[in-house]
Order: structure tokens, then C-alpha cells, then sequence
């Protein structure tokens, strides 16, 4: 596979920017060879500046679940651009994604657009802390919320892959505020609640984890969470930047039937643009500035180019039948997955909720952390290069979600299962 | 002046939003009534829903150096629409801009960029923390650099605006991380390294501050915060959110000769669309993952869609004569608007302050009387120039105003005065 330019662009890129990236994973470290400098997408398919052509499945980390350059979102960013990007001044739009936003949470009375998912997260957080009058919060490890100091801590993506799940430079006086559970274990945040009462703020979960891999959650699990937190006067936050309006329309919560306090979203809801989105009960929402005394505030918040890409693919997305076909789709790629993996003799575990999944190099059952962490990265890694060269662009960590968009065809599907097998074989 | 849509429009967004607004300082709480719904910019110029037009002098907060809608960025914006507006993988144009970035400010050998100055400004802390082994970090009461808890503690901006300095939700371990000094009091700097000596990662200040109004650095105060720093080990974080790209090609460590090691960028470096930026001296930035252990993340970061319009941005500012143009523009418009305010201007920023005397510390920013501005800012908005909503934020001048703009202004903010008495 021809990589020059890429690798010409990458040296370039190393001099310039730590790692060559300007998001860790990006750079492959975690599974070796120089990253593709991705030229153009339209689709399921990528081409980068060599033009080798891939089926994609990151989908640049879950936003595009219509594919790359969607028409109709094309078309509304072209507009847009027109009348002006930005304004810092309240737009129509704004109301209308808030207003689709509540409508698809009822959890949601009141919504805040922000600039990013760790924008989101973090503003969760101060809002738990402000409403509860407490400061200590409940994380899970492996989880990873964006990038605000008191949740780089046991994180997972990125920090995980990179073998850092509590970054440098976070005072310990803020580590201390934050309390690590495990996934899918109720009773390690119990003991939390025993231990410190009338002192947590809340608990923040991706409901179906996604950044430690997809790992969902255990039966019960999150109702357990939402009886603790309940009964505690705790925050239950659902960090669903990944899973919201992507494995249900109204996102984990509908899905699995849980109200949350406060919801964190993010990715789908900026259509390709970075958006987020913190929102919640009315009475806590009440909270933010200008209404109370917990501050957050963007320039960039809600502009109406962003804004127009997240409206157009949630407009598209309440179309008939489209979690159906997501399904029908991912069903499709698990299940000949899980055929590659059988018929070549490795020992594999997918794990799927809707449209999302991570094929682990584990034996399984994948369920808890420890589970995931038993995965054999390094095998992973030459799995991943051997689909790459035969076209067909993975998360390039084993600690990360794939994702299945609208614009996959079942010629796609059908095809990155005949390369699966094809790469497995190489792989000896 | 009529407001209808907006009206309607605000009462529906306050049933969806806390307050109707996305940013608190939006929502028009500090100078009250309705604030406008936009429909449209171009060039120097926005529309509002019910079609009224207004001289915007807002900018959207910065960022629109080049006015609204500038062809160029449109253009770039159309064709990275197309080819797709993210990837989560690197792309050509990310170097493009780090190039165009590193080329304009020498004390960047290397920067990473992320979404937001707020993501800029919590990035470089921790940069600094993870550097030099240090917790606690210096920042000056009434300077505003994003919204990471640590830093919202007697903030500026919409914090001192809305008289929330310290944000509820902070909790006090972080807060008690974070020393307060007063911005232009370098005394007030100096007690602190001796309380804390050895203790203290880095200092972190707009070097013209921008969210207190404008408040530029008195002689030697940016000097002296570069030996105090230096002597102690500790780092100097410019936050150029504001001044990058605007006060001069050089920044405002280009206009005043300071080199710090680390810088925040944001605003203008996205051409209206959300980009922020932090970088510095290489063996610092070697500490940021992938290379070291100083974790920072994000899915939209370096997307092509908003590096394209950053590009096309800085490329035009490169063109001869654009720092003089804007600075020519912004002396014209407050030399224009005379002596019923105190003017603070650095390049194309400006602030006028209904303010007895010289501004040049928060105390005195404080002195303002943010009640006749607040009807000034009515009595101006109804002539159609739309200002700051608020006493203490930054006014800017883009090269797509022309001189006409500015004249027509000056005779509003005249008739405005006469009309408030």
C-alpha cells in the first residue's frame, strides 16, 4: 500500500504538533505504521492523500451516522456559510436543535449546546456540584468523559490506549474529588455512597460504554445506578455523547428505560461539526448563568453553521425506518465478524448495541474492565494493519467503538467480512 | 424598532434554554430588554429576524476579523464541505495551519489544536502543571479564560458581568489552587511567588485584557511578569483567545517583545467556526500525549471544515496592510466618538468606558457606570450599530468595515449621547 505522501505529511505533522496529531489515537501508536492523511469522504468510504480508498468504520469517532458529506447536510452547510457563520448573538436554529433535543430526551427540559463533548461533560459535573452543594463525583474506569481535569482519572480511550488513564498535571487536591467504580459493578459504587454519605454530587456513566471498547451494560446496572443516586440525592449524569441519537433515536435512556438527571451529548448532534450538549431536569437546569450562579459560557456556542449540521442529520434520522435499517446493517457485519473469527481460529468477542461495536481480540465473556483489558493489543494491532491494506479503515485501538452509518450498503458489509477472513488468514 | 420575531422567538428559547441563550452574556441580562434574533451577516453588517440592520461592532466576540462572510472563507468552507467535514484522522490541512500559526508566533515551536479557547485555556494549565511538577497557578481577577473550573474564580467576562466571579460548582480543593493577582499590579504578583515559592506552575493573563473591557498592559507589567516567572521556574501562559491575529500579525507578545512559554489561541484562528489552540516551547508541548503523559483528547479537533476556514482566514491577514487598515479604521471610529468616554484601544480592540478616569486596573473598570451603558447600548442598537452587551467586553473593527460604517457610526453614538442626557 502506497503511503508516501502520508508519510512526507507526517513528518511535516510531527514537526509541528505533538505526535503528528492533534488527537493521540490518530497517531497509531497503539497499533504502529504512519497514520493515512485522509484527502476526502464521501459515504462509507474514505480516500487519503495516496489515494487508497477505504470501507470506513470509525466514522470519525461516531458523528457521522449518515456517512461522509450527506447531501442534505452539504447542502445546509452551503447555505449557511452564506449567511454568515457566526454571530455570538442568539439564531432561529438554536431553538430548533434545542427544541428536537427535548423533544427526543424527556429527561431533557432544558438543554445547553457547547462546543465539544468535554465541554459537555465538564459543565455536567460543576451543574451536579452546584445543584447538590457537594463535590465529590463518581466516575467508572475506563470510562472517559472529555478531557476536564477531575475525570482524567483510571479514563479510558485515548488514556487508556496510551497506557496514561490518569494524566500528568492534575493536582492530586482535584484527583481527590473523584471517586473510581467499576463498570457493571453496583456494589463498588455503593460502597462509595456508605463511605462518603450526603457528600457525592453524582455519578457520571457512559450507559453502554464506549471508550473502553463497547461493553454494555449488565442487567439491572443502570437502574441500580438510578435507584443509589436516588436514593443518596445524588446527580444520575448519562454521558451519552457516543450513544445518544445513535443506538436509539432517544438515546441509552429510551432504550434502556432509565431517567437520568442530566444528560451529556455530543458527536451526532453536530452532524460533523463540534457540538455538545448538557440539559436536564428544569429545576437544575435553572442553575446556569444566566438564571444561577454555576457559570459556563462559548463564543462558538450554537452557531448556526454547526448548528444546521446537527439539525439537518437529526431531521434525517427521525425518518421511518432508520434505526431499523442501522440494525439491520450491524447485525449484518457482527454476525460475518463473528463467522471470520470463528472459521479462522481466533479467539474474538463482539460486542454490539445497535450501530456500535468493538470486535475484541479476547476469548470473552467482555463485560467488566478487567475483561476488556485482557485483549490482545498487540494482535489487534496486525489485525488492524491487515484490514488496512486490504481497504477497510478500523478504530485503530482495541479500546475504541466502530460504527456502522446510513450510507453502508450491504455490498460493504458483505465485502468487510470477506477481507476479515482474508486478513485473518494472513495474520498465522 | 421592532422586535416581534425576536420576542417570540426568546420567550420559545427560554422554555429550551437556560436563560434563551447559549453564552449568559447573550441573553442581554446586563443592558436588559430583548436581544435581536440574527438572521444573516455579511461583511460589517448583520440582520436581524424582524429586519432590522445593524454596524455590528460585536464580531461575534472576535473571531470575525474579516467581517461576516468573507468570500474567501466561504469559498474554503464550501469546497471542505463537500469533500467531508471530519475524520477523526489526520488530515493536510491541520499542518497548513500549524504552519501558518508557528510561522506568526516564534514562541510556538509546536501546538496542538483543540475546539474552544476554553479547551485551549484548561490544556495549557495542566500543560504547565505536568511541566514543572506545580499545582498551584496564578490568573488576575477580572481576566476570563474559558470556563475549566480552576479558572472560574473571580473571572471576567460574562462572570463579572452577571456578578458570579466564582462560579458555583467550583469545588474549593480546585479553587484553593488558584492564586488571584491584579491585573497590572506586579506587586500583587511578586507576594504571591514569595508565599508560594516553588509551588507555583504558571501564571496564566491576556496580555491586553479583553473580558474586563479592554484594559492594556502598563509599561513593564508583562516584562516583569516574564523575570518573575523565569527566576521562579514557573511558566507565563499568554492567552491570546483575543489578541491573537488581532492586535498585530505577531500577536500581542509580537507588539510588546514578550516570549511565553506557552500561548492560547482561539477566535480568529477558526474563521467563525469553533477552533481553539494551545502550543509553546517544544520540550514543553513533548509532555502532551502521544509523546508524554499530559492526557488531551477530542473528536472534532483539527477537522478539515474548521481548519479550512482558519487557513483561509490567516491567509488573508497576510496580505500588506491589513493591521494597519483595521488599526486605522478603530482610531478613526474612537477618536471620532470623543471625550464622553474613556477609551482603551490596542489595534482593532476597544473598549469605551463611562468611566471618570483612567482604566487601567479592575478597580476602575469597576467604577463604570454599567447603567447608562446599558442605555446607551439601547439608544445605539435603535440606530442600527450593534455594540458589546455589556460594559465589560471588547469592541472590534473588521477589514470589511469601510469608512462610511465608521462615520455613520460616529454620527449614531452622537445622537445616542444627546438622546441619554
Amino acid at each position: 500500500m502506497n503511503q508516501t505522501r502520508s508519510q512526507q505529511l507526517f513528518e511535516q505533522a510531527q514537526r509541528y504538533i505533538p505526535g503528528g496529531v492533534n488527537s493521540p489515537v490518530r497517531s497509531f501508536r497503539a497499533v504502529t505504521g504512519t497514520p493515512p492523511f485522509i484527502a476526502r469522504g464521501q459515504g462509507s468510504h474514505v480516500w487519503d492523500v495516496d489515494g487508497n480508498e477505504y470501507i470506513d468504520y470509525l466514522g470519525s469517532w461516531g458523528p457521522l451516522v449518515l456517512g461522509h458529506a450527506h447531501p442534505t447536510v452539504v447542502e445546509a452547510l452551503h447555505r449557511a456559510a452564506e449567511g454568515g457563520t457566526s454571530f455570538g448573538a442568539p439564531v432561529e436554529l438554536e431553538v430548533e436543535l434545542a427544541r428536537t433535543i427535548c423533544e427526543a430526551l424527556p429527561s431533557v427540559d432544558s438543554v445547553r449546546l457547547v462546543s465539544s463533548g468535554t465541554e459537555a461533560c465538564m459543565s455536567a459535573i460543576r451543574l451536579a456540584r452546584a445543584y447538590t452543594g457537594r463535590s465529590k463525583v463518581i466516575k467508572f474506569s475506563g470510562c472517559y468523559h472529555g478531557h476536564a481535569d477531575g475525570l482524567l482519572v483510571r479514563a479510558g480511550s485515548g488514556a487508556m490506549t496510551h497506557g496514561i488513564p490518569t494524566s500528568a498535571g492534575v493536582p492530586d487536591a482535584y484527583g481527590a474529588e473523584t471517586l473510581v467504580a467499576d463498570y457493571n459493578d453496583i456494589a463498588s459504587v455503593e460502597s462509595f455512597f456508605q463511605a462518603w454519605p450526603e457528600a457525592i454530587a453524582g455519578v457520571i456513566v457512559e450507559p453502554v460504554a464506549g471508550n473502553m471498547g463497547v461493553v454494555p451494560p449488565a442487567e439491572g446496572f443502570l437502574q441500580s445506578l438510578r435507584q443509589v443516586t436516588a436514593d443518596n440525592g445524588a446527580m444520575l449524569i448519562f454521558d451519552e455523547v457516543i450513544t445518544g441519537f445513535r443506538i436509539a433515536y432517544g438515546g441509552a435512556q429510551t432504550l434502556y428505560g432509565i431517567t437520568p438527571d442530566i444528560t451529556c451529548l455530543g458527536k451526532i448532534i453536530g452532524g460533523g461539526l463540534p457540538v455538545g450538549a448538557y440539559g436536564g431536569r428544569r429545576d437544575i437546569m435553572e442553575m446556569v448563568a444566566p438564571l444561577g450562579p454555576m457559570y459556563q459560557a462559548g463564543t462558538l456556542s450554537g452557531n448556526p453553521l454547526a448548528v444546521t449540521a446537527g439539525l439537518t442529520t437529526l431531521t434525517e434520522l427521525q425518518k421511518a425506518g432508520t434505526y431499523e435499517k442501522l440494525e439491520s446493517l450491524a447485525t449484518r457485519l457482527a454476525d460475518g465478524i463473528t463467522q471470520a473469527f470463528a472459521q479462522a481460529e481466533v479467539p474474538a468477542t463482539l460486542n454490539r448495541v445497535g450501530s456500535m461495536m468493538t470486535g475484541f481480540l479476547n476469548a470473552g465473556p467482555v463485560d467488566v474492565l478487567a475483561q476488556v483489558e485482557q485483549s490482545n493489543t498487540e494482535a489487534y494491532g496486525r489485525y488492524f494493519h491487515a484490514m488496512l491494506e486490504r481497504g477497510v479503515y478500523l478504530a485503530p485501538s482495541q479500546f475504541e467503538a466502530g460504527f456502522v452509518s446510513l450510507a453502508h450498503s450491504e455490498e460493504d458489509i458483505d465485502r468487510t467480512v470477506a477481507i476479515a477472513a482474508e486478513a485473518l488468514g494472513s495474520l498465522g | 424598532m421592532q422586535l416581534t420575531k425576536s420576542e417570540a422567538l426568546f420567550a420559545e428559547a427560554q422554555r429550551l434554554m437556560p436563560g434563551g441563550v447559549n453564552s449568559p452574556v447573550r441573553s442581554f441580562r446586563a443592558v436588559t430588554g430583548t436581544p435581536p434574533f440574527i438572521a444573516s451577516g455579511s461583511g460589517s453588517r448583520v440582520v436581524d429576524v424582524d429586519g432590522n440592520e445593524y454596524i455590528d461592532y460585536l464580531g461575534s466576540w472576535g473571531p470575525l476579523v474579516l467581517g461576516h462572510a468573507h468570500p474567501s472563507v466561504v469559498a474554503a468552507l464550501m469546497r471542505a464541505a463537500e469533500n467531508g467535514t471530519s475524520f477523526g484522522a489526520p488530515v493536510e490541512q491541520e499542518v497548513e495551519l500549524a504552519r501558518l500559526i508557528t510561522g506568526a508566533l516564534p514562541s510556538i515551536e509546536s501546538l496542538r489544536l483543540v475546539n474552544s479557547g476554553t479547551e485551549a485555556c484548561m490544556s495549557a494549565i495542566r500543560l504547565a502543571r505536568a511541566f514543572t511538577g506545580r499545582d498551584k497557578i496564578i490568573k488576575f481577577a477580572g481576566n476570563y479564560h474559558g470556563h475549566a473550573d480552576g479558572l472560574l474564580v473571580r473571572a471576567g467576562s460574562g462572570g463579572l458581568t452577571h456578578g458570579i466571579p466564582t462560579s458555583a460548582g467550583v469545588p474549593e480543593s480546585y479553587a484553593s489552587e488558584t492564586l488571584v493577582a491584579d491585573f497590572n499590579d506586579l506587586d500583587s504578583v511578586e507576594q504571591l511567588f514569595n508565599s508560594y515559592p516553588n509551588a507555583i506552575a504558571g501564571i496564566i493573563v491576556e496580555p491586553v485584557a479583553g473580558n474586563m473591557g479592554v484594559v492594556g498592559p502598563t509599561p513593564g507589567f508583562l516584562e516583569g511578569l516574564r523575570r518573575v516567572t523565569a527566576h521562579d521556574g514557573a511558566m507565563l501562559i499568554f492567552d491570546e483567545v483575543i489578541t491573537g491575529f488581532r492586535v498585530g500579525a505577531g500577536g500581542a507578545q509580537g507588539l510588546y517583545g514578550i516570549m511565553p512559554d506557552i500561548t492560547t489561541l482561539g477566535k480568529i484562528i477558526g474563521g467563525g467556526l469553533p477552533v481553539g489552540c494551545y502550543g509553546g516551547r517544544r520540550e514543553i508541548m513533548e509532555r502532551v500525549a502521544p509523546l508524554g503523559d499530559m492526557y488531551q483528547a477530542g473528536t472534532l479537533s483539527g477537522n478539515p471544515l474548521a481548519v479550512s476556514a482558519g487557513v483561509a482566514t490567516l491567509t488573508e491577514l497576510r496580505k500588506p496592510g491589513v493591521y494597519e487598515q483595521i488599526d486605522r479604521l478603530a482610531t478613526r471610529l474612537t477618536d471620532g466618538v470623543g471625550a464622553a468616554f474613556r477609551i482603551n484601544r490596542v489595534g482593532s480592540m476597544f473598549t469605551g468606558f463611562f468611566n471618570p478616569g483612567p482604566v487601567e486596573s479592575l478597580a476602575e473598570v469597576e467604577q463604570s457606570d454599567a447603567t447608562k451603558y446599558g442605555r446607551y447600548f439601547h439608544a445605539l442598537l435603535e440606530r442600527g450599530v450593534y455594540i458589546a452587551p455589556s460594559q465589560f467586553e471588547a469592541g472590534f473593527v473588521s477589514t470589511a468595515h469601510t469608512e462610511a460604517d465608521i462615520d455613520a457610526t460616529i454620527e449614531r453614538v452622537r445622537e445616542a449621547l444627546a438622546e441619554l442626557g
